[in-house]
């Protein structure tokens, strides 16, 4: 286990000595706090409350978009730039397995979102206290956790998405191209019953908090399942195509 | 054909377990054979070159060896263990370069020494210290990759191929892309690592000049199969024969001396430089030249005609066409 933290440690350090590392952590903080000022300033009757705000703002609808569309660029490269820049050459002749060290890539991309979900969801909570009324209205702690927790699960689904293409096709910018494609996309439903198999219809869990399902016979179950579906597939065409790649 | 100088290649190994082992290694691609069935040893502290003309297969060789590519047929086994089956085993024991040595330009030599570090078992800080030491790379620790030379680069690639101690180090024309002063400092590190390490090297080149100066063997591979073994530098002590190149002033008359000179060969005549080339025992040398005097012949050159490595190489691969 030590040996495989220590591959997570390598690749947290590819990303965080780049100069550019902040850069995704100041865009998402720069973005929700002119969108509180815009709502706070024009339509103040918008959010009833703070926790009100944050609820909405965590969301795949709200800000969860930016934090999946920036750990998608943060992604897209993690795999593709080894081979680019012919460091992978270096990193599979070592005493690990490919297997391993594809892992701790995909831990390492996992944290990466998670450590931008994070910093967006604190900087929002800070601009929703200073801008909105704190305390009343019907929106509570659980609330917004759910809203954290559904704006995670769609961006790791994605950042899956992702990691998968960035190891098939091998080029960032393609990688990049074909996730903004389908973060576009995600929300356009298509009103026939096979639609509901697809997984953009099932990327955003929030839509089974009261309002009707996009499609008849869809359940928040019946989405979670079909998430796990999509990322085991993901993932173990990832992982094979790896393992048996030949690095040329 | 082909199994008889396999074996040759094997016989020439000193004893005990040889450090690599190519088993009738085979990579087809495409139905094509890139790499045919190919064999040889390295031993115990041997420096070993790898030749070949353009895409004979020898960077796909080294990549099966280090398990980049994986072979359709055969085995490698380094230090025993074999490559396809105990590949974290096999591969602890290998360093290398292939190709150019290329490192996460945005971070410096240390922070990018570490990550190899990270990825082996048991390196102590120690031996980060006595391997920058060994490629001199002490002033350049602490500064950005991208802000490297070529040649400081390929220092670089130096010391982590040998940061775990390997057995066997491996490099891919090492000496690529460098100027003169470059490749003669690449030269110097490989005869200080041979013997300060004590490792067996194996290196790839079509720059035969380098093989030459460097190599105890050369195995040399044509269209991915084994062309021929060969020991550099075992020639000249073939039976105490020389060959030599004599210049003189006519050449019908020298032709002639020679000719009646016993134990002496002419193998073969050059008229424009009026050059000639002979073979003759040592102890032959002095009643030759005493010979050529008293036909009143003159002798402007002797010197010793060395069957360069490059001639035998253009003689087993048939020229340089590019396969």
């Amino acid at each position: 286990m030590r040996k495989f933290n220590l591959l997570v440690l390598n690749e947290w350090l590819k990303i965080f000595k780049k100069r550019s590392f902040f850069i995704p952590y100041l865009i998402a903080v720069l973005f929700q706090a002119m969108i509180a000022y815009i709502s706070h300033s024009f339509s103040p009757d918008s959010f009833p409350s703070a926790a009100a705000f944050i609820k909405e703002m965590l969301l795949p609808t709200g800000l969860g978009q930016i934090i999946a569309i920036l750990a998608i660029i943060g992604t897209a490269g993690i795999v593709s730039k080894e081979h680019s820049q012919g460091t992978v050459k270096f990193l599979l002749i070592r005493a690990r397995s490919r297997t391993a060290i594809l892992a701790s890539k995909y831990v390492t991309v996992l944290l990466y979102a998670l450590s931008l979900t994070v910093v967006t969801a604190a900087s929002i909570v800070i601009s929703g206290i200073l801008l909105f009324q704190t305390g009343g209205g019907e929106t509570g702690i659980a609330d917004i956790l759910q809203s954290l927790l559904y704006g995670y699960v769609y961006t790791v689904v994605y950042v899956t998405f992702v990691f998968m293409v960035g190891v098939l096709t091998n080029s960032t910018g393609v990688t990049i191209g074909i996730s903004m494609f389908a973060v576009m996309m995600d929300k356009v439903v298509i009103y026939r019953d096979f639609y509901k198999y697809f997984l953009f219809p099932n990327l955003d869990l929030s839509i089974y908090r009261g309002g009707t399902p996009p499609l008849p016979g869809m359940t928040l179950g019946f989405s979670i399942l079909m998430l796990a579906v999509y990322m085991a597939v993901f993932l173990l065409a990832g992982f094979l195509v790896f393992r048996r790649r030949d690095v040329a | 054909m082909e199994r008889i100088t396999a074996n040759q290649g094997q016989s020439e190994i000193k004893g005990g377990v040889p450090v690599l082992q190519m088993n009738k290694v085979t990579k087809m691609i495409k139905g094509k054979a890139i790499v045919n069935q190919l064999s040889f040893e390295i031993g115990r502290g041997e420096i070993v070159g790898l030749l070949g003309p353009n895409g004979a297969g020898k960077t796909t060789t080294i990549r099966m060896m280090t398990g980049l590519i994986k072979m359709t047929e055969g085995d490698v086994l380094v230090q025993g263990h074999s490559i396809r089956n105990d590949f974290k085993q096999a591969i602890a024991h290998i360093g290398a370069i292939i190709e150019n040595p290329e490192f996460y330009s945005h971070m410096t030599g240390l922070d990018n020494l570490l990550q190899y570090v990270r990825m082996s078992d048991g390196i102590s800080k120690s031996r980060i210290t006595e391997v920058v030491e060994l490629v001199g790379l002490q002033e350049a620790m602490n500064k950005k990759v991208k802000a490297y030379s070529l040649g400081m680069r390929q220092r670089l690639g130096i010391a982590q191929a040998l940061l775990h101690s390997p057995k066997l180090l491996i490099l891919d024309e090492p000496t690529n892309g460098l100027d003169p002063a470059g490749i003669r400092e690449m030269r110097d590190y490989m005869r200080k690592i041979a013997e300060v390490e004590g490792i067996s090297i194996l290196i790839s080149s079509h720059m035969l000049g380098e093989i030459e100066q460097i190599c105890h063997r050369a195995v040399v591979i044509q269209n991915g199969t084994l062309v021929r073994v060969t020991r550099l530098g075992a020639e000249a002590q073939t039976e105490g024969e020389v060959a030599l190149t004599v210049r003189v002033d006519n050449i019908a008359a020298a032709q002639a001396v020679i000719q009646a000179e016993d134990g002496v060969k002419l193998t073969g005549a050059d008229e424009l430089h009026s050059e000639l080339n002979i073979r003759l025992y040592d102890h032959k040398v002095p009643e030759l030249v005493a010979a050529l005097g008293a036909a009143k012949v003159g002798v402007y050159r002797i010197t010793e005609h060395k069957q360069s490595l490059e001639e035998d190489f253009l003689n087993w691969t048939g020229g340089n066409r590019i396969a």
